[in-house]
């Protein structure tokens, strides 16, 4: 019946049935079929999401780069990254990218939402090394090395730096009202007040000192510039030139004069005080406008040639009609003949400090693009025609009158400017010779500017004359780059901070003196730079300031100084000040050149002279060096020598640091063992702290000892002051310091019958003998 | 007789133009104005160096500069004239000078010192020396 068909003898009979049930078929693989329709539903959990893309949606190093899968299943992948442990890494995009117009004016915009750019920014970050300072990003100084030709730009040829930062201030409101507003914050001891006659009229730019609300000579703030502004209104505008680092300082007190503020007055004069108020309130409009002006600073007496090159004066009415900010303008107020005549007259002057100082001349000027040379060259004043002299004696009134003040028409020129692609394109497009500039073109607008000139040094028993003297420019905001690459097209050294600063050095000014809080800010700056600098150093290469006697290399103890040279005991000294009383000033240096004692002044405890240091024979001063009062016998003695002083720590250091190597060791035996115990739980290593530990904090406070206690009797001569700035002076052609020395101090040395100083350096054992000049 | 009365033309003198120091005014001053510039106008300064300066003359000149042009000013002058000296006695026989004097005008700032005043100006004479010193013979120049 049933047919064999498997060879017996290998594997038996097999019957295989006629049919099959389909259901019992079903049944026994029914286990097979439930894990098939499992793994489909739900597939391994081994697998990525990219990995479970059908094969026409998958696409190269997918898993590196999430914008290739599709964007649904982006957010799992990267969850999917973030278990595995792999950050996501996101390439850098290409340069070709990056530098997309489009690209890159978005990554400029983001940078600049922490520090404010200035309008040159570009053009300097692409030279210059750039620092992050006072709400701004500045540039600092050249990358080429150029210090010696910034000094030389400043002194022989033209120097320009870009000060857009200074804040600046619109005061309107009666004179008067004006003149006790500021009454508050100025004296009238530190020379001319704002309403002064000779400022008033607008011809001259002025400074001032301020000071907090009733709390002169105490509460300094600091120097700042102003202009009134010319017009016949009852009604005058005031612009301050405020530097970045007050700015909020200033318009805080402003603000709080004239919201009335002071609870500290007395009570009689409260009605009067709130009619004063009352008074500010409704006369005074104060405007704090940063970034409104460009401001450009040219020093050197080429400066002057650069400017007369470069600001081509309009001559005439006509030719400004062009220009649509005229519309609003009393064309007959812009004086414009008067101004191109004055402005041709004075252009043959071979330096600024030949002209009258601190002058201001509105001048409207043709599109500075269009005066550009094609390459760079030296602008140079060549005419052999020589100045009138009558033409330096006066100057006209209307030459200072400028629309640039008016904040409707500034916007306007901003807005009406014609930027460098389309000024390529109508150049290229409308000139008829190549090469040849048509210079009165009316497509591009005229601009008005303001040249404020600096006299530089006036004194020439001090600083060679006419040294620093130079012109401010200012243009209107949207202009800056134009102008700039036109002034450097004329040969102008372009420079930076660390120019500010030796200019003022090279000067002797005062930069951020310490009993103002920008001062003492700056100081602080540079301590944590200069301490966090030393640390860097290997012990065996770091100075002992102990060993030299230095309790303090990198700041300044002015308050200490001053307790320890009061004759009272325990008195407490939170605020301090640096006197600037112009009739005391020089009285002081008389008796310094006389050596005669100094005369008495008012809380002389609390009171810094700043005096300019000038070696007398060989060395080289630095920065915090400490100036010394000599004894008998020290002015001949030129091998005087700081003896060594034995360091109590080093001891202390060494046992610390021997300590610590055990203790080292010993956790590094147990990390070992730990290891070895437990293969599995591994402690990752922990990220570094920015915060050094506990034994590096104590290692050193034992190299540089925080708490100060005294300074005045750490050496063997009495300390009197410090520098705060000090380098070779190229102008003096000697090592030259700016310092401060405590009233008390300089009146003991004057009695002593000296008027020579002692100057130590903080990394050198020995003094050197310096001369002593008060700063006025 | 003749002393005396000169003495006292002096002190009449001195008392007209005694400068009296304005308790108003500080005055200072601006840089006076130059006559042409150039590679060989050396200005003669108190200030600077004597032998420094003498030095850039002799080297101009040995240079092959023609002539060079020496200015003083005021307490200048006598340097100026020192200087020019000692070039003749230095390149002896080959240079000559040729002296001109002249007045210069100054101007100073009057600067106020209280607030009612405003700026002034006032002119001052200096004399002034121009010295052009030539070479008459180019004996020893290296060119």
């Amino acid at each position: 019946m049933e047919t064999t068909e498997f060879d017996a003898t290998i594997g038996g009979e097999v019957h295989l049935p006629n049919s099959v049930n389909s259901l019992q078929f079903a049944t026994s693989r029914s286990v097979e079929i439930a894990a098939m329709t499992e793994s489909i539903l739900n597939p391994s959990k081994t697998k990525l999401i990219f990995q479970c893309l059908p094969v026409h949606m998958r696409r190269r190093v997918m898993s590196h780069n999430c914008k290739r899968l599709p964007r649904r299943l982006r957010e799992g992948h990267l969850e999917q990254l973030k278990k595995s442990g792999l950050p996501p890494k996101q390439k850098r995009p290409p340069r070709k990218y990056r530098r997309r117009p489009g690209n890159l004016l978005e990554e400029y915009n983001r940078r600049q939402m922490q520090n404010i750019w200035l309008e040159t920014h570009i053009w300097h970050a692409k030279r210059f090394h750039m620092t992050k300072r006072w709400g701004h990003r500045i540039a600092y100084a050249p990358c080429d090395k150029a210090f010696r030709a910034c000094y030389r730009a400043s002194s022989a040829h033209c120097l320009i730096q870009d000060i857009s930062y200074y804040t600046s201030i619109q005061i309107t409101g009666p004179t008067d009202i004006i003149k006790s507003l500021f009454s508050s914050i100025t004296s009238p001891c530190c020379g001319l007040g704002i309403c002064a006659k000779a400022y008033i009229n607008g011809i001259r730019e002025g400074s001032i000192h301020l000071y907090k609300a009733n709390s002169f000579p105490l509460g300094y703030i600091g120097k700042i510039q102003f202009i009134w502004i010319q017009s016949e209104d009852t009604n005058k505008t005031l612009f301050l030139f405020v530097h970045p680092s007050q700015a909020k300082q200033v318009s805080t007190i402003l603000k709080e004069i004239l919201n009335g503020d002071n609870n500290t007055d007395i009570y009689e004069h409260c009605e009067k005080r709130r009619k004063l108020t009352n008074n500010y309130l409704e006369k005074i409009q104060i405007k704090i406008i940063p970034g409104r002006f460009n401001r450009f600073r040219l020093t050197g007496p080429n400066s002057h040639a650069i400017l007369a090159r470069s600001l081509k004066c309009v001559e005439n009415i006509e030719k400004l009609k062009s220009s649509k900010w005229t519309s609003i303008v009393d064309v007959n107020k812009l004086h414009l003949t008067e101004k191109f005549e004055y402005w041709k007259m004075i252009s043959n002057a071979h330096a600024p400090s030949q002209l009258p100082p601190s002058i201001v001349i509105g001048l409207i000027v043709k599109d500075p693009r269009l005066s550009r040379p094609s390459h760079r060259t030296k602008a140079k004043s060549d005419s052999h025609e020589i100045i009138n002299t009558e033409c330096l004696l006066t100057t006209p009134k209307t030459v200072s009158y400028s629309p640039l003040w008016d904040t409707n028409i500034q916007e306007i020129i901003t807005k009406e400017k014609m930027n460098n692609s389309d000024y390529i394109k109508h150049v290229t497009k409308n000139q008829l010779v190549p090469g040849e500039v048509f210079e009165d073109d009316p497509a591009l607008q005229c601009i008005p500017v303001v040249l404020i000139q600096r006299p530089g040094s006036q004194v020439s028993n001090f600083k060679k004359i006419g040294y620093g003297s130079g012109w401010d420019v200012i243009i209107p905001s949207g202009y800056g780059i134009q102008f700039w690459q036109t002034f450097i097209m004329f040969g102008a050294r372009s420079g930076g901070l660390r120019e500010t600063e030796s200019l003022a050095f090279e000067m002797g000014e005062c930069y951020l003196p310490p009993d103002s809080d920008a001062g003492q800010e700056e100081e602080r700056r540079i301590y944590l730079e200069l301490e966090d600098k030393y640390f860097k150093r290997p012990p065996s290469k770091r100075v002992n300031f102990i060993k030299l006697g230095i309790n303090s290399p990198f700041i300044c103890h002015w308050k200490l100084l001053l307790k320890d040279w009061c004759n009272v005991e325990n008195r407490n000294f939170d605020n301090f000040f640096v006197l600037r009383d112009r009739e005391l000033l020089v009285k002081f240096q008389d008796c310094i050149s006389r050596k005669q004692e100094l005369p008495q002044i008012e809380c002389a405890e609390e009171c810094l002279v700043a005096v300019y240091i000038r070696i007398a024979n060989k060395g080289f001063l630095k920065k915090h060096a400490l100036i010394c009062l000599p004894e008998n016998g020290d002015s001949t003695n030129n091998m005087l020598v700081e003896p060594r002083h034995d360091d109590q720590n080093e001891k202390l250091r060494k046992e610390k640091r021997l300590e610590h190597k055990t203790n080292m060791k010993r956790l590094r035996r147990k990390r070992i063992k730990l290891k070895k115990k437990a293969t599995t739980a591994i402690l990752k290593p922990q990220k570094r702290k920015l915060e050094p530990s506990e034994y590096v904090k104590s290692m050193r406070d034992l190299w540089l000892p925080v708490d100060v206690k005294s300074v005045r009797r750490t050496c063997s001569r009495q300390i009197m002051g410090y520098l705060t700035q000090a380098a070779f002076s190229f102008l003096e052609a000697r090592s030259c310091g700016i310092g401060y020395v405590t009233y008390n101090a300089l009146n003991t040395l004057l009695k002593c019958g000296y008027n020579e100083i002692l100057v130590r350096n903080t990394t050198s054992r020995k003094y050197r003998l310096a001369t002593l000049q008060v700063i006025q | 007789m003749a002393e005396e009365n000169n003495s006292q033309k002096r002190e009449e003198f001195k008392k007209k133009h005694k400068r009296i120091p304005n308790k108003n005014y500080a005055v200072k001053k601006r840089l006076p104005l130059r006559p042409v510039d150039g590679e060989n106008v050396i200005f003669i300064t108190k200030k600077t160096n004597f032998k420094a300066q003498l030095e850039k003359c002799c080297d101009l000149l040995t240079k092959g500069e023609k002539e060079i042009i020496l200015h003083g000013l005021g307490a200048a002058i006598q340097r100026c004239c020192n200087l020019a000296l000692q070039l003749e006695i230095l390149f002896s026989g080959t240079c000559q000078l040729e002296v001109n004097t002249g007045t210069v005008d100054l101007v100073d700032d009057l600067e106020p010192l209280i607030d009612d005043l405003d700026f002034g100006t006032q002119v001052r004479h200096t004399s002034s020396v121009h010295i052009r010193v030539f070479r008459s013979a180019m004996l020893g120049a290296n060119q």
